[in-house]
């Protein structure tokens, strides 16, 4: 444990992440860390390999950490991807916590992304450098907690990432341009199925897609399917448009790309229902954003999210499209299961909040770092 | 919106209890899939359709390990068309297009041809090189010896076993990590850690792994070479092998030997217990006991493939002879030739 001066300034728990994005998890729970630490009374700054445009202002370049370095700093590293950050850590002395955001198993990108596969396997490596040097790791769920404890981390406490779960919540505005477009459509009737997140193969975009499909077929052929998210494998957005231009749905799935949060808000407010076949996650952010935006989720149980979730959605066992579609009808069309799956999911997001979340994290730092001062 | 057969049993029904509500739709939801299966409405063959729809426009590398495949997608891709569509969003594009193509037709086609004869003789070659393969992979088949699997006794294998205090107290103190392997659900990992070692298992049984992950800190579900392949030079105090050495052919266990050379530190202790031979061919020995490449070695042959090694080895016989305990320290400063494998 780190041992404070007595009337010094106070210790610093600085924060170090590959890339510094304001729209990712990883950026998001990265600044509201940040804050959290600052205001439990340590100093704290952030370090990125990378910082976007709009967060300049917010983090420094790692390499120049050494001259910010004092004598009782502790590093905190947000691991969710392979960086040379790893290694520049795992050299130096100051007591580590790895903050660990799981990152896809190389297998799901394999044939794909050639590149993020090699990344990927990369990312293991760099998460068992860093347990020799660790003296916690935080990790955002369960699933995750035991990927820490399989790499060799020998102390490790869960505690959910910060998110702020009111920028989607319901009644904030929406973007009023995409709340039109999306009303206009609307009035055709039919369902409208959100899912968000990246367009890369581990999110299983292409089973909404066969989901859509069957539920057109069976239950309601003006259904629509919105796949909200950039992407990061061009391979898998070609392959997923000819898939969906092969089916005949060209009209009834859009692919919106990156949106801002005003058209984030418009996507959940217009959703039906919140679906994600997810192959891997973590944590799985968006799926409490839609319960906080008041949208019933239907969810592959697979990874983190039978955790995340609790009981405030549907989970499958599986991802067969007639079983997907018929679990998707019911949350639609029965408005009992509707009500209850979104005061549950009301419910849940405060468990999740950053308030809540706040003092957990707090505590469990200390235990490295001790009191600020 | 067409109503699906669910909807009958769709009336809010007022459950207190959130799971058993949930579980009833859930059911119900398998139910009204049954049905329609059943019914014809989504045939099983139109979702496997449209898994291979999909599939059609995966990257050949994304649709798995098949060599067949892969080849078939690289004789579709064979022929490089040098008819260039011509489509275009205006009308006046579409015409400058086809002039173009029309103009350049004639050296677009002889680039093409070229690409396309050398696309077809990496196939061909590709395809002589499978059924060769395919040839070998059956010769080979025959002649495999599989790697041995954890081959345990219940009574013998567990925290009250006469040779565990023995095993713990030889290895509890000293220097650096202790492996264990097959460490099970960690049943010795916790007797080592207990003891004060710092103490670790890795087992290919998976679901064993899995059971004392909750409570044993540090197990790995993997197999004990590609695991010490993976260790750094010398950095273990020291290996505790049980069930794994058992059954290994001679092959099999020298590269182990080989490996342990390279990743138990000087002075470092190796234990292996393992069944006796009498034990190995009881009635009631584990089925894995007949389909494992190789039987258990005598103790003394352990002691001196041991103690050729650069190892103090000492053994020790367990009641009725089911078995024994081999205790061995490296040499400090390791033998100046290595044993021959045998």
């Amino acid at each position: 444990m780190s041992a404070a001066g007595p009337q010094g300034p106070p210790v610093a728990v600085h924060q170090f992440v590959p890339t510094l994005n304001p729209h990712d998890a990883t950026g998001t729970h990265t600044l509201l860390l940040r804050d959290i630490l600052r205001g439990a009374g340590w100093r704290s700054e952030i370090f990125a390999e990378a910082i976007h445009d709009d967060l300049a202002a917010e983090a420094y370049k790692h390499w120049m950490y050494p001259d910010h370095a004092a004598e009782g700093d502790v590093h905190i590293y947000q691991f969710s991807t392979s960086s040379a950050m790893a290694g520049f850590l795992a050299d130096r002395a100051e007591p580590l916590i790895v903050d660990f955001h799981n990152f896809t198993a190389p297998e799901l990108f394999a044939g794909w992304e050639p590149q993020t596969e090699a990344r990927a396997a990369r990312a293991h490596g760099e998460l068992t450098l860093l347990a020799k040097r660790a003296e916690l790791g935080l990790a955002d769920s369960h699933f995750n907690e035991r990927d820490l404890r399989r790499a060799g981390y020998r102390r490790t406490t869960v505690i959910p990432v910060l998110v702020d779960y009111a920028r989607v919540a319901a009644g904030a505005a929406p973007d009023r341009r995409v709340a039109a477009e999306l009303a206009a459509v609307k009035e055709g009737g039919g369902a409208d199925i959100l899912f968000v997140g990246r367009i890369v193969p581990s999110k299983g975009q292409h089973e909404l897609v066969k989901a859509l499909w069957a539920y057109r077929r069976l239950y309601d052929p003006s259904a629509r399917l919105h796949l909200v998210g950039g992407t990061s494998s061009f391979a898998y957005l070609k392959a997923l448009r000819g898939f969906v231009h092969d089916l005949g749905l060209a009209d009834a799935v859009r692919i919106t790309g990156e949106v801002s949060d005003a058209a984030l808000r418009a996507h959940f407010a217009a959703a039906d229902v919140y679906l994600s076949l997810s192959a891997h996650e973590g944590f799985g952010v968006p799926l409490i954003e839609a319960m906080a935006a008041g949208v019933p989720v239907v969810a592959r149980s697979l990874g983190a999210v039978a955790e995340t979730v609790g009981d405030s959605a549907l989970l499958l066992a599986a991802d067969d499209p007639s079983y997907v579609a018929a679990a998707v009808r019911r949350a639609c069309a029965d408005a009992s299961l509707r009500q209850r799956l979104i005061e549950a999911g009301r419910r849940r997001v405060p468990m999740l909040s950053v308030d809540a979340v706040a003092p957990r994290v707090v505590a469990a730092v200390a235990t490295v770092a001790g009191s600020p001062r | 919106m067409e109503a699906g057969p669910e909807m009958a049993k769709a009336e809010p029904v007022a459950e207190a209890d959130p799971k058993a509500y949930v579980a009833r739709v859930m059911a119900e939801i398998e139910e009204e899939v049954r049905l329609r299966r059943s019914s014809g409405d989504l045939p099983p063959r139109l979702e496997r359709e449209l898994d291979e729809l999909f599939l059609a426009h995966s990257p050949v590398a994304g649709r798995g390990g098949d060599l067949t495949e892969a080849l078939r997608m690289v004789d579709a891709a064979t022929f490089v068309d040098p008819v260039v569509p011509v489509d275009s969003e205006r009308a006046a594009g579409a015409v400058v297009k086809k002039g173009m193509r029309t103009l350049l037709l004639w050296y677009v086609g002889w680039i093409t041809h070229q690409v396309s004869q050398f696309a077809s003789a990496v196939s061909r070659t590709l395809h002589i090189v499978e059924g060769r393969l395919k040839e070998l992979e059956r010769k080979v088949e025959v002649q495999r010896v599989p790697s041995a699997n954890v081959v345990e006794v219940q009574a013998l294998h567990r925290a009250d076993a006469w040779w565990v205090q023995a095993a713990v107290d030889a290895v509890a103190r000293v220097r650096g990590r202790i492996l264990h392997a097959a460490s099970g659900d960690g049943w010795l990992v916790q007797r080592i850690t207990a003891a004060g070692g710092d103490a670790y298992g890795v087992d290919p049984r998976s679901d064993l792994v899995e059971q004392g992950v909750g409570t044993v800190s540090d197990l790995r579900g993997e197999d004990l070479a590609e695991h010490l392949r993976a260790v750094a030079p010398a950095g273990l105090g020291a290996l505790v092998l049980s069930g794994v050495v058992d059954g290994m052919a001679s092959g099999e266990r020298t590269q182990l030997l080989h490996l342990i050379a390279t990743t138990l530190a000087p002075g470092g202790v190796l234990v292996v217990h393992s069944l006796s031979r009498s034990s190995w061919d009881a009635e009631d020995a584990p089925y894995e006991a007949d389909l494992a490449p190789g039987r258990p070695l005598r103790p003394e042959t352990w002691r001196q493939l041991l103690a050729h090694s650069g190892y103090d080895a000492a053994v020790t016989s367990g009641p009725g002879g089911l078995d024994y305990l081999v205790t061995a320290v490296r040499a400090t400063v390791p033998p100046p030739e290595p044993t021959p494998a045998r």
